[in-house]
């Protein structure tokens, strides 16, 4: 009997297309564009790193997630927690362990813990949630982005309340906002292949039957839970690394929905369209950006009002879900040969089962 | 009824729902390597039974035993694992995954790691003779195709029980003497207890050793195919009529596909 070709090396062209290609934006944004025009780049990459998180978890289980903003608001506090200065934590955050208030680490050690750290609280708070299911686990995860918002909001003496936390080494440069959006395809990639991911994605089609296929469907979301959570928790390290301070407020419904957005504008069952999704709504962000400030026709400045930006985002939103409800890439993987290919496997099954029924 | 030999049965099983009895008092045992037969009219709560006997539905009360051990309660997958594996009337295949995925999934469900799983999925596939289906999107599957590749799921890494819901419906004369033939396979190489679920009776008098038949959630009639071919109590449940007609039942549905 041969042994089939590897799983990995049947897929493994979609990550590398996908990483090559954001190496080359990443290239070409560091050499040719403006200051700010570089800090959208690491933005977007640092979106990457969220949606590609959220893909984990909603693309694999087809559960949607409204709470997955909360690990990247655990991520960066934690970043801010172990990063900022001795001196200026006694000052702000005098609640803090003695032993945390006394530590300060390099980045590149500090972002890996916040992302332990997310993964860790998912792990516990999974447990319960991934019991339920459909609308229900959404409504608990919807829940969870409350909670956790609420507790950063108010526990003032740790996290500083509403106010910002300032003095976070700002690190952050496109090579390493791509570097971590690398990490985060990877990971997600390397799930998704698994064995859970495939038995995750059977019982997303059909849960009763994936059941009856000897699948531990509570198990398998848990493990898509922790490692989405890890991915988008280092997402929010580098977040606060990258504005050099954190408040509450960042980790909340804007940032919640404009990520499920791009998740959905990309086609949510895949790590392509994770990508494509953001990159496609961050480049109208950047558009309306400028729109809103103003074009100068003529002596005359010409400007939408604020706000557009997420009118636009939400109209385009719904367009995509009425005409393209798999997303632009149609939930299909970015690889030179599969494209085609697939189209042309799709298409003759479909008409002998149309032969049956007639 | 014999108790001891290996054997998955349901003892005294009834279920309620809402105030209506589902099944009351129903005892049926389902030996390896045998063919055995659940036949009765729509709504007799054949499909409930299943259901107990897989782990979906929870006893009422009575017990349901795999080879001695008391299995009530135990979740679907746990039993799954412990050899119990059954089909859906409606299929269920996994829609967006191709074939051999399909199949794949009970293998890892199982605990064998992706290349293990895909081999053994091969095999299946060949076994059953559907190897050039393995690439195919299960959505875009042929109804009578998906039949198949449903049973090959299941029987993924050799369970020791297999109960087919309905695996004929729709199917035609010759498509149905095709799963009879697999079906005997399964039985025969595979020493597999299956427990046959058909509307149609024919496939069923011919390939059953010993067939229950329920009505109205009660086994009114256990025995050979003979014995149910003979028995009134069967004719008047399914048919309200003359003898003879549980036989042309058959030519009927061979019509109508």
């Amino acid at each position: 009997m041969s042994r089939p070709p590897s799983v990995i090396r049947q897929t493994i062209v979609t990550p590398i297309i996908l990483i090559v290609v954001l190496l080359a934006m990443a290239a070409l944004s560091y050499q040719f564009g403006s200051r700010a025009f570089n800090r959208t780049a690491i933005e977007m990459f640092i979106n990457i790193m969220v949606v590609v998180g959220l893909y984990a978890f909603v693309g694999n289980s087809g559960l949607l997630s409204f709470g997955h903003i909360s690990f990247m608001c655990l991520g960066a506090y934690m970043t801010a927690w172990l990063t900022i200065p001795p001196v200026m934590k006694s000052i702000t955050l005098k609640g803090l362990p003695a032993w945390l208030l006394h530590t300060q680490l390099p980045m590149w050690v500090a972002t890996p813990i916040s992302g332990v750290f997310a993964a860790l609280f998912a792990l516990i708070v999974g447990r319960i949630i991934m019991r339920l299911s459909g609308i229900a686990a959404s409504i608990a995860t919807f829940g969870l982005l409350g909670v956790v918002n609420n507790v950063y909001s108010n526990w003032d003496s740790v996290t500083g309340g509403q106010g910002s936390i300032v003095g976070i080494p700002p690190t952050m440069n496109v090579w390493i906002g791509w570097l971590g959006a690398a990490v985060a395809i990877v990971t997600a990639y390397l799930y998704s292949i698994s064995r859970s991911g495939l038995a995750l994605r059977a019982a997303r089609d059909e849960e009763v039957a994936a059941r009856a296929s000897g699948v531990d469907i509570v198990r398998e979301r848990l493990v898509a839970f922790v490692v989405s959570a890890f991915i988008i928790g280092l997402a929010g390290a580098f977040y606060a690394h990258f504005l050099s301070i954190v408040n509450p407020g960042s980790f909340y419904l804007r940032t919640t929905f404009i990520t499920l957005s791009m998740l959905v504008v990309g086609g949510m069952y895949s790590l392509s369209g994770a990508v494509a999704g953001v990159v496609a709504i961050s480049v109208l962000i950047e558009l309306f950006r400028d729109l809103e400030k103003g074009v100068s026709v003529g002596g005359l400045t010409v400007g939408l009002p604020n706000g557009a930006q997420e009118i636009a985002i939400g109209i385009i939103t719904i367009v995509i879900l009425i005409y393209l409800p798999s997303g632009l890439t149609r939930n299909r993987e970015f690889s030179w040969r599969n494209w085609p290919l697939q189209r042309r496997r799709l298409v003759p099954p479909v008409q002998t089962a149309l032969k049956e029924t007639n | 009824m014999t108790s001891q030999g290996l054997e998955l049965v349901a003892r005294d099983v009834s279920v309620q729902f809402e105030g209506l009895k589902a099944l009351s008092d129903v005892t049926l045992a389902v030996p390896r390597g045998r063919i055995t037969g659940l036949i009765g009219p729509n709504g007799a709560g054949k499909t409930t039974l299943i259901n107990v006997l897989t782990g979906f539905q929870p006893v009422g009360t009575g017990t349901v035993e795999l080879e001695g051990n008391a299995i009530g309660g135990i979740a679907p997958h746990k039993l799954r694992r412990m050899g119990v594996a059954r089909t859906f009337q409606s299929g269920r295949l996994f829609r967006d995954l191709p074939v051999i995925d399909n199949l794949e999934v009970t293998g890892v469900g199982l605990g064998q790691s992706r290349r293990d799983a895909i081999t053994e999925a091969r095999q299946v596939l060949a076994w059953l003779g559907i190897s050039p289906l393995a690439a195919t999107i299960a959505g875009a599957l042929p109804y009578t195709d998906e039949r198949r590749v449903a049973i090959g799921r299941a029987i993924m890494c050799t369970p020791r029980y297999l109960l087919l819901d309905e695996p004929a419906a729709g199917m035609s004369e010759h498509e149905s003497h095709d799963l009879a033939v697999i079906i005997k396979r399964i039985a025969g190489e595979l020493g597999v207890g299956v427990l046959l679920i058909e509307h149609n009776i024919g496939l069923v008098l011919e390939l059953c050793e010993r067939i229950f038949v329920l009505d109205s959630g009660e086994i009114i009639e256990v025995g050979a195919p003979d014995q149910i071919r003979r028995s009134d109590a069967v004719r008047h449940a399914y048919m309200g009529t003359q003898r003879d007609e549980i036989i042309p039942a058959l030519a009927e549905q061979a019509a109508a596909s």
